[in-house]
């Protein structure tokens, strides 16, 4: 079974958890085994989303999950892009992994969307959903299930 | 035990943060500014046993002089801060190990 990282950025974005969950999901059925990085802020957020563990089997906190990440340790990189500091641990990510990656960029700023979608475009070779969105997560997920087609 | 930058942080009052709350950019500039060196490494390359984070090539300031160093500092929640640290020689050096330019 193949290996998905999920990276969850700042959960201020109401978008972000109904797409981790959505997300993990789609993963699980075309046969990726998914661990989700989160802050602790983001992971309770998952856990009153999901009580039973039902879509999100696997989580980690993201400084443990990133102090000990190593090259081809997953097959597939997952990321939320909607803060500068989410591109940086993308594009972090990205780099020790150096694996298959695909980043959901959003923002309900276009100036910051297209900032935000630069910076993944110009470090790394990531496949890139960049949409201009914040509470609702329908065009992410949209442009999300195009991208899974391609995996 | 191995040192531990967030507990430094969290325990230490002889460090200054230069910026915060911040974009990546605007962290590399004051980096490059204040700083008489400065070195560049790849994301996730370690400094002080933590994981640096950020947009390659990632600027470390020296000042050899004042015995610190400036990192960039980066939280999901935070941003970015720009941080100046005293470090000991040997750490300087750990640094230029890892440097790629």
């Amino acid at each position: 079974m193949k290996k998905a990282l999920i990276l969850l950025g700042c959960p201020e974005s109401p978008s972000q958890t109904p797409m981790a969950v959505y997300a993990a999901q789609k993963l699980e059925k075309i046969d990726y085994e998914v661990l989700v990085a989160s802050t602790p802020a983001a992971s309770k957020l998952l856990e009153v989303s999901d009580p039973d563990k039902y879509y999100i089997k696997n989580k980690i906190d993201i400084e443990s999950c990133l102090d000990n990440l190593e090259k081809d340790q997953y097959d597939l990189l997952m990321g939320f892009v909607h803060k500068d500091a989410a591109a940086s641990y993308f594009i972090t990510f990205y780099h020790i992994l150096q694996c298959e990656s695909i980043a959901l960029v959003f923002e309900k700023d276009l100036e910051l969307l297209n900032e935000f979608t630069e910076m993944v475009e110009e470090n790394t070779d990531a496949k890139i959903v960049s949409v201009k969105a914040f509470h609702n997560p329908t065009p992410l997920r949209v442009k999300f299930d195009r991208v899974l087609k391609d995996l | 035990m191995s040192f531990c930058l967030d507990t430094y942080l969290q325990q230490s009052d002889d460090y200054e943060v230069l910026l915060a709350r911040a974009g990546f950019k605007e962290c590399a500039k004051i980096i490059k500014d204040r700083a008489t060196e400065v070195l560049y490494i790849n994301p996730g390359d370690k400094i002080l046993g933590a994981r640096i984070i950020g947009v390659p090539p990632i600027p470390v300031g020296i000042n050899k002089d004042k015995g610190t160093i400036i990192l960039s500092y980066t939280k999901p929640c935070h941003g970015t801060a720009a941080i100046e640290l005293p470090v000991d020689e040997e750490e300087i050096e750990n640094i230029r190990k890892i440097a790629i330019k």
